[in-house]
Order: C-alpha cells, then structure tokens, then sequence
C-alpha cells in the first residue's frame, strides 16, 4: 500500500487554505467554491481508505514513516486502525458539509473563514491519523487556533464570543501543556514518541507517582476536550457563541479529538492505572450524564440545550470506556463485554457526531429564519415546516436512542457491557437515558413544533426581508443533511459495516492490554 | 632581554573586525551621504557579510589572540543570532526613521558598533574582553534609545537606562576583579582550573566575585529582581531600537553568563549557581508573565514578556549540561525571530505622532493590514508555544533538558507560565481578529509585501518563525557541532 | 613601607559603598553618575592592589584598570550627553521628575 492516503487527506485541505489566502477577498464566490472543492478530496479518500480497510480490518494500516527531527527521535508517522478510520471520515464529511452549508450562510469575512476552517480540517485529521506522540500534539494544538478564531470572530455578538474564544482556547491550553509535560516524562523513560510501540515498554512502571500524575495529566487533557463534568464548562459558552459550522465541528469532531485520545494513548499507556482509577472516571462519567441531562432541560435556548446534551452524549462514551478498562481479564466472556462496551464508546463517538452535528446544523436553519433560539418564541411550526419538522424529528429521536436510528446501537452496546462489567453504575446511567428523552420530545419537539402556532409572535421574529431563501428547509439545507441522515438510518438498521471494522480494531486493542 | 612582540592571531575576531571596520565606514560616509537612508543599506551590507565571515569560519577556530579570543561553535551561533537581529533592527530602522523624520546616519553606526559589542561578548575567553565587550555594546545602546530627541519618553529611557546599567557595570567589575583576586587571572578557562584545581572548600572571595557578576548579568538580561529599567526602556525607546536591544543584549548577556558559568566557575560551583539560576529562572518567568497581564500597552507588554522569557532561558543554562545548552541557543535563536518580528510589527502599527503603540491601536488589524496581522498571530502563538512554530521547540528543547536535569519542578513552572502567558498573547489576537477597526485604514501605514524594508523584515521573521517550526532539525543539527 | 592588602581592600569596599549609597539616594543624575564613578574606582582600586599582591608578575591587573578608565571616561561622556539632551528638554537634571512612564 503505496498510497500516501494518509497524506494526501490531512494536507489537501491546508493546501485549500493556502489557495483560499492567495485568492483576493472580494471574490467571495470563487472562495466559497474552491473552499468546497479542496474539501472534498479528503472526503473521497477517506470513504475509499474506509472500504480498503475493511476488506481485512484489523491492524494499523496505510502507515507512513518518514524521520523528521533526528536528534529528538521524532518521526513523521500516520497510520489508521478501525478505530480512528470511522473519525477521520466523519471530520471530512462534516468538514465538506460544513463549508457547503456556510457558503451560504457567511456574510461577513468569508475568505478568512474558509482559510481558517480547512486549516481546522487538517488540525482535526492530523490528530486521528498521527502514531507519533510529538506529531499528535502539533496537530492538537493546530486546530486550536482556527477553531478559537471561528468562534471570536464569527460568533452571534449576543452570546460573548470573545469571552466563549478565549475561554475555549485557555481551557484547552491548560490541558494540552499538562498533556506535553506527561509526554515528555513517558519519553525520557522509553526513548520513542511512537505510540504505538511504547504500550510494549510499560512507560513509568518503574515509577508509580510519577506514573499516576502522568496518568491525570493525560486524563486532564482529554477530559478537557470531551468534555467530561467538572471540566465542562467552556463547552455550553462554546457551543453557543459559535457560527452554525463552528458549533456542528466543535461538536461533531473536536470532543471525539478527547475521547479518540483516550483510547488510543489514555487506555493502551497506561491499562493498570486506568483500571485503578475506573471507579472515579466512571463516577465523572455518570454525572456528566446525568448533569448534562438535567442541565439541557432546564435550557430555553436551543443551541445551549444541545450544547449540554453533548456532555451527556459524550459521558455515555466515558461509561463505555470505563466499562472495558474496568477489568483487565481475558477470560473469553468477559472480553466479549468489554470489546461490546469499547465497541459501543466507538460507534458512541461517531453517532454522536453525525446526530449532534445534524442537530446543531438545524438549529442554524431556524436560527438563520428568525434570529433567535429563545424556545419561547417558537411553536406550530409543524405545519408551516413540514420537512423541517420530520427532518427534526428523525435527528432529535436519532439523539435520544429511538431503536431503529443509530444512537440506539451505541446507546444499547454501551449498557450492554457495562451491565456485565460494573452493574452498579449502569443502572445509574439509565436515568441519563430517561432524562434525554424527556428534554428532547419535552424541550425540542413541544416547544418548536407542536403548540399553538401564533401569527403575531412569528411576525416578530421572522422578517421575509432578510431571507432569501424557502421559509422551509431552503435546498442547501436539505442537500446538508441529507448524508447525515442516511448515516443515521444506516447505523440504525445496519450497522455492521461499520462496526466490523470498529470490532477488529478494539478487539486487537483490548488483547494487547 | 629583548622584549618579546606577542604574535596576535586575529582569525577568531575576523567577525568583530569586519562589524566594527564597517561601523567606522558608516560613520565617515555619513559626512559625505545626503540619502541616510543608503547608509542603513551599507550597514546591511556590512552585517551580511559579517556573517558570511561568521559561516565561513565554520565550526569554529581554537582560543587565540593571546588566549583572549574564541571562535568556536557557540560564539559563532550566538555571532549568527546577533547578525540576524541587527539585519532585521536595521531593515526595521530604515522604514521607521524615515515616517518619523528621525534619518540619521550615527543611528547606523550606533547600531553596528552596538553589534561589535555583542560579538566581542559572545568571543570573549577573557573578562577583560567580556567588560570591554559589554561596555561596547551598552553605550552604543544608551544613546540609541535616547536618539529620538523630540520625545521626552525616548530621552527618559535613554536616561534610565544609562544609570541603571553603569550602576549594574560597576557590580560587573567588583565582581571581575573579586574572581581575578581568587584565581589571580582573568582568563575564563585559568580561572576554571584554577578554582577546581585546589582541592579546597570554596572560595568565599570567588563566591562572592561569582554574586557580583550574577548581579550584573541579572541587570543586563533583565532577571527579577534586577529587571525594573526594562519596561520604561523597551517602551521608551524609539521602537525600531527596542526590536534590536530586546534581543541583542538579551543574547549577548546571555552568551557571556553561559561562558563565565560554564567555564570559570564549574564544576566547582556548579551546584552553586544551578540553584541560583533555578530560582531567577521560576521568579523571572512567573513574575514576567504576571506582570504582563496587566499591561495596556504593548511595546510594554513585550517587554515584560521578554523578561519572562529570559527566565525560560535561563532554565536551560540552569540544566547545566550540553542539552541545556543547546536547548538554550535554539531559545535564543527563536526569541530573536519572535520578539524582533513582534516589534517590527509594533513599528509598522504605530502612527507617526505616536511614540508607542496600546492594545487599542491593535483593533482589527487583520482587517486593515490582513498580512501584518497574520504575522504578528504568528509571532503571538509563537511566543506562547503553539507548535509547530519555532516557539514550541525551543520551550520543548530547554524543559526536556531541565526534566534530565532533575530539575523537573522547573520544567512544570515553565508549562505552566505558558499557559498563563497566553492569556495576555491571545489578548493581542483577540484585537486584531476579534474587534472592529478602530481607525480608517487610510491612517494605516500601507503594508505592501516587497516594497518596503519594514515588511521585508516582519516578512523574515515570520517565515523563520514558520519554517524553523517545521524542521527544527536544521538549527538542531548544526547545535550538535556546538 | 608595605600597606597591607587588606587596607586597599577595605578604602576599595568603603568607595564602593559610598557610591552605592549615592547613587541609590541622590535626585540629581549628576550626582548619581559620581556616585557610579565612585563604584568603577573602587573597583580599580581592588585591581590594582590585587595584581600589587597576587600576580605582580603578570600585568593583568594594571592594565585592567587603564582599560577600565577609558571605558570610565566614554561612558560618563554618554551618560553627561543624555543628561544634557533631557535638560534641553525638560529644564531639570532630577531623576524623579522623569517619570513619564508608569504601569
């Protein structure tokens, strides 16, 4: 395998960026549509890279090595596994949707969007794709800085986007210097960045404090980006000061960046201390769901609901997580629970980006309608957006785990192994389940669609002058979510495509534990 | 006894020689030269072929000049980052006198005897040539900064500075001639072998000779708590002088430390001045760092950020070991491109009738001057240590060498100064991105690629910023010759 | 006919701290450049009684000094033309009024 894939797909979309700067800015057409075409390659490959591998899944594959600073031993070095393969393809399909959906929507400062958003692309996938420890945090922290712009510059002004900006950027900044300090240590006692040799070498074993604060200053990090409650609070402000694109890739690929990490360096580094320390995470996992569930009822601004459902969502991932590193046996059926429940954290990651980032696009269709996500203002919009309301519906039950659409499959794999494995916290978690579906039929489809419709409120809030396009769902809108759609129908009544090569990867992961 | 005539090598000092040759050249041509301006080329000229010289002598020639002198790796690196900076000071100067009427050759030659200054430092092998250099190199630099005659603050750093470094001058000398009273030599490496070679408990004499110098050297570097002329001066100065001094002495100070540290007093004192250095180097950086939150203005904001960044400097001298060493050249060598890139910035920002610029006059850059912007974001990130900038290596290179040096503590002191310093960086991006233009751009001084030295400077240093971030092994490979 | 070594060094500490004392309390800039004379001197005083005691076979210590003098002289020649220049401007020579710059 020959094909530099890996390469081609990180890099095609800084190349876009370089060709959207050199365009000169009052040519907002040609922008846009080269911003879209230089994201769409990516998407291309990593769809072929995807069926490649699953014709053997398994290993790490399409690996690429090449030395890059000698004297530090670090390496250029990409690889995808059946873990990470199913997240670089999701960044590159909400990428090319996002740009779609914003070549309509950016009024202002378009060139420097698209510049900065395939500059993001690139930041997201590096992340995914890199097996070398001082590569993965160069790619870390290149997303930062478009993402922190994004929200700043193009945020609604009514929600603080400088203060959401800054407040992302030193959360995550925090974690990331903390993260850097641990891998420095992990090196100075295996001599390799490489992550996936230095699982082999027990990093620290030999030091069990340092081993531990290493252990937290990883976790740290991660749980920063997931987030995981107490470490949340950036994302609600976040979430919400966000331009509609923004908020759907800060949902949809940035918290899997934390959660991805977790797997891949969190886990395999260090299973002993993991297992140790599984009754706390799991304790942050449980309130995170459960939080987020109680917070996300208690919203009446849309964005912000969805906003807090994602440290919900994102908490079902960490019980799933939990649940496999809770025991490090390989008697056969315990391992058939724990690859469920990793198997289950995996698909979590992936539905969750495409429910979540469908939800936060259709918000950015009322939103662009009226100017306001207040759900007061809403009501009966059923009958004069019908398709917005079945496309709504499928998404928001898709969200809360209707058997039949994908979250249900992660949702049920994840309880699934963590009922065999830690009992006690799943039934815990259940109420999490039963919250969700309460603030989104309660919250979402009450207040947005079903009620009385009022002529004089929408008067109000939606000015026909302003928009341009169909008051229901315009054809771009319909055109973005459709794949995401199709994905969520797919997982649900079909997932095995996806999960065999979720499976194959997890169940080498857990073995090598 | 027929006295003998010394044979006095001069191969070592070809760098110096050149710089300070061309320094007078400028000097005399100013007499004759109506353009000023042409005699801030000829005084580039002189620099870049001071520094084919520099490259030419290549790793580097053993001690000579009466063992006086030494050109080896380290003094040829550090020859390199001052040449740098005083190409891009002087770039920086050509546009910026011209918009401020203050054209004048001395200012030119000023800057290149300034340069000799630093070079001689970086050579000396004796502390008579380090005194000599540093002398050099900090008059030259009190009358710079006080060449903006017209405004009283440029008069008035001029003046704090002039007082608060003799003042650090003469506690540089009772400390030279304390040490020359304990080892009865002022040759850096007799002093070496002397203090090691006695067997003894420590020299109280030395000790204290060793406090004087650090006083001194804290003064010139700027180390809390020796660091209070360094805000008023790098604002006060005429910003095109600030670019060049904030890195030059910086550098130049720091070349001699290592030498007379690494040299003179080791290993005998070795664990001595490690802890010293250790504990300047937390308070420097964190002190810094803190006091740059607060700052509104940035000529004065970078200037406390130097000053925290000559503590992460300092950590990897603290590491004592060839890794730290290194660590701390590469520093060097990405502070200068930063912080001279952030203040040539600051030159093209500021109005004519301004002598400094606040955060204000920041607001919306990126929307006035996208390409200045985005140069000065990635000077920011750079300053803050976002890879994969030059920035994040050097920060990289000096915590790793401070991890082995089991000085651990400090690495976790440093990251986390790093992150607190990005607060006050980001505050900067946040006015150029974030906020609406504040002044019409046509007060702006047209920023246009390629036609003026101003942006071929920022230009420099931005792509230095970038691709030295992308393969730092360049500069790493040629450390491991050091 | 010998003066102790001890003696030099104690006349070089007093001139040392005189002129730290000057400069830390004196207003005037003139004043505070004398008081770093003053410093310099001590200082050239120790290096002269030290090659006078330690290395009198080698002349390091002596010519120290001279360079140090000349170094001296170039310095308080800038320092005196600063002043000069914020006289011109400001009418006074008192270090406290300069204070244009604060956080």
């Amino acid at each position: 395998m020959n094909f530099p894939f890996l390469t081609l797909i990180t890099f095609i979309p800084l190349l876009g960026a370089v060709v959207v700067a050199l365009i000169p800015g009052r040519r907002e057409r040609e922008i846009k549509l080269v911003a879209v075409l230089f994201s769409v390659p990516s998407l291309v490959l990593s769809l072929i890279a995807w069926l490649l591998y699953a014709q053997n899944a398994g290993e790490i594959k399409f690996l690429e090595e090449a030395t890059w600073i000698p004297t530090l031993n670090a390496y250029y070095r990409v690889g995808v596994d059946g873990i990470s393969l199913p997240l670089v393809f999701l960044t590159t399909l909400l990428t090319t949707l996002s740009l779609f959906y914003s070549s309509y929507t950016i009024k202002k400062r378009v060139k420097e969007f698209f510049a900065l958003f395939l500059l993001l692309e690139t930041g997201m996938i590096g992340v995914f794709v890199a097996l070398d420890l001082v590569l993965f945090y160069i790619f870390w922290e290149v997303g930062l800085v478009p993402m922190f712009l994004l929200i700043g510059i193009w945020g609604q002004p009514q929600d603080r986007p400088q203060y959401s900006a800054i407040k992302f950027f030193l959360y995550t900044l925090v974690g990331s210097v903390a993260m850097l300090l641990a891998f420095i240590a992990i090196y100075m006692t295996t001599g390799t960045w490489n992550i996936l040799q230095i699982p082999g070498l027990k990093p620290l074993a030999g030091n069990p404090g340092l081993a531990i604060a290493a252990f937290w200053a990883i976790f740290l990090a991660f749980a920063i980006k997931v987030p995981s409650w107490p470490f949340h609070t950036w994302l609600p402000d976040a979430h919400t000061a966000a331009p509609t694109a923004g908020s759907v890739v800060l949902a949809g690929v940035l918290l899997k960046l934390g959660g991805y990490g977790m797997i891949r360096i969190l886990l395999p580094f260090f299973p002993d201390l993991f297992k140790q320390f599984a009754p706390w995470i799991g304790v942050l996992a449980l309130i995170s769901m459960i939080y987020g569930a109680l917070v996300s009822m208690a919203q009446w601004d849309l964005k912000r609901l969805i906003a807090y459902s994602s440290v919900s969502h994102m908490g079902f991932f960490m019980l799933g997580l939990v649940a496999a590193a809770a025991s490090l046996e390989v008697a056969n059926p315990v391992l058939t629970s724990r690859a469920i429940a990793l198997n289950g954290a995996v698909l979590q990651m992936f539905n969750h980006g495409i429910i979540t980032g469908g939800l936060f696009f259709l918000v950015g269709v009322i939103y662009e309608r009226t100017h306001t996500r207040d759900l007061k203002a809403f009501g009966g919009l059923s009958a004069k957006m019908p398709v917005y309301y079945g496309v709504m519906l499928t998404t928001a039950l898709a969200s809360l785990g209707l058997p039949g659409l994908a979250g249900f499959i992660s949702e049920f794999m994840v309880f699934r192994g963590a009922f065999a494995l830690i009992p006690t916290y799943a039934i815990i978690g259940v109420v999490a389940i039963v919250l969700g579906a309460a603030y989104i039929l309660w919250k979402i489809v009450q207040h947005v669609f079903l009620g009385e419709f009022s002529e004089e409120r929408w008067q109000e809030i939606f000015n026909p002058a302003h928009w341009h396009f169909s008051l229901d769902m315009a054809r771009f809108e319909v055109i973005t979510m459709a794949p995401l759609l199709f994905f969520m129908v797919l997982v649900g009544i079909y997932p095995a495509p996806v999960l065999n090569v979720i499976n194959a990867a997890t169940t080498a992961l857990l073995a090598m534990l | 006894m027929r006295p003998q005539l010394p044979t006095l090598d001069l191969v070592p000092l070809y760098p110096l020689l050149v710089v300070t040759g061309w320094a007078v050249l400028v000097l005399l041509a100013d007499l004759f030269v109506q353009h000023k301006r042409a005699l801030g080329y000829l005084a580039l000229t002189g620099v870049i072929v001071a520094a084919v010289v520099t490259v030419a002598l290549w790793p580097g020639v053993p001690t000579s000049f009466q063992n006086m002198a030494i050109s080896d790796g380290q003094a040829l690196f550090f020859n390199l980052v001052f040449l740098v900076t005083g190409a891009l000071g002087l770039l920086v100067a050509i546009e910026y006198l011209e918009r401020k009427d203050l054209q004048r050759g001395e200012y030119y030659a000023l800057l290149m005897f300034s340069l000799a200054g630093m070079i001689a430092m970086a050579a000396a092998e004796d502390l008579l040539i380090v005194f000599l250099g540093l002398e050099m190199m900090s008059v030259a630099l009190y009358v710079l900064s006080g060449s903006n005659q017209r405004d009283m603050s440029s008069i008035e750093a001029a003046m704090k500075y002039f007082i608060l470094g003799s003042f650090a001058s003469a506690f540089f000398l009772y400390g030279i001639a304390l040490t020359y009273a304990a080892a009865g030599s002022t040759n850096l490496a007799q002093i070496g072998s002397w203090l090691s070679g006695r067997g003894i408990p420590k020299d109280p004499v030395a000790l204290t000779g060793l406090s004087l110098l650090l006083v001194g050297f804290g003064f010139k570097v700027a180390l809390v708590p020796f660091h209070w002329w360094t805000p008023d001066v790098y604002q006060g100065a005429p910003t095109s002088v600030t670019a060049f001094m904030s890195v030059g002495a910086k550098a130049a100070g720091f070349a001699t430390l290592t030498r007379v540290l690494y040299s003179a007093f080791s290993p005998t004192f070795t664990t001595d001045w490690v802890t010293v250095a250790a504990v300047l180097a937390a308070v420097t950086m964190t002190f810094g760092n803190l006091a740059a939150l607060v700052q509104r203005d940035v000529k004065r904001l970078l200037g406390y950020s130097s000053i925290a960044h000559a503590g992460y400097v300092l950590v990897g001298i603290a590491a004592a070991s060839p890794v730290g060493v290194r660590g701390m050249l590469f520093y060097i060598l990405a502070y200068a491109f930063m912080t001279a890139g952030a203040f040539a910035v600051a030159c093209a920002v500021e109005r004519r009738e301004q002598s400094t610029t606040t955060l204000a006059d920041y607001a919306g850059l990126a929307q006035r001057s996208p390409l200045l912007a985005a140069a000065m974001l990635l000077f920011m990130l750079s300053l803050i240590g976002i890879p994969p900038l030059i920035g994040f290596w050097s920060k990289l290179f000096v915590f790793r060498a401070a991890v082995e040096a089991n000085l651990a503590w400090l690495a976790v002191l440093g990251v986390l100064n790093s992150a607190l310093s990005a607060y006050y960086y980001a505050g900067v991006v946040v006015q150029m991105y974030l906020r609406e233009p504040g002044r019409s751009p046509a007060e702006e001084v047209a920023f246009r690629p390629w036609r003026s030295a101003l942006a071929v400077a920022v230009f420099l240093a931005a792509a230095a910023t970038v691709v030295l971030g992308l393969w730092p092994g360049a500069v790493v490979n040629l450390l491991m010759g050091v | 006919m010998a003066i102790p070594l001890s003696w030099w060094l104690t006349v070089a500490a007093a001139l040392f701290a005189i002129g730290l004392y000057g400069v830390l309390s004196r207003r005037n800039a003139i004043g505070v450049l004398l008081g770093i004379e003053l410093m310099l001197n001590a200082a050239n005083i120790n290096l002269v009684a030290f090659w006078r005691f330690i290395t009198p076979q080698a002349l390091t210590g002596q010519v120290f000094a001279i360079f140090v003098i000349g170094i001296a002289a170039a310095e308080a020649a800038a320092g005196l033309a600063i002043i000069i220049s914020a006289y011109r401007r400001r009418r006074t020579v008192v270090v406290d009024e300069l204070d244009t710059m604060r956080w």
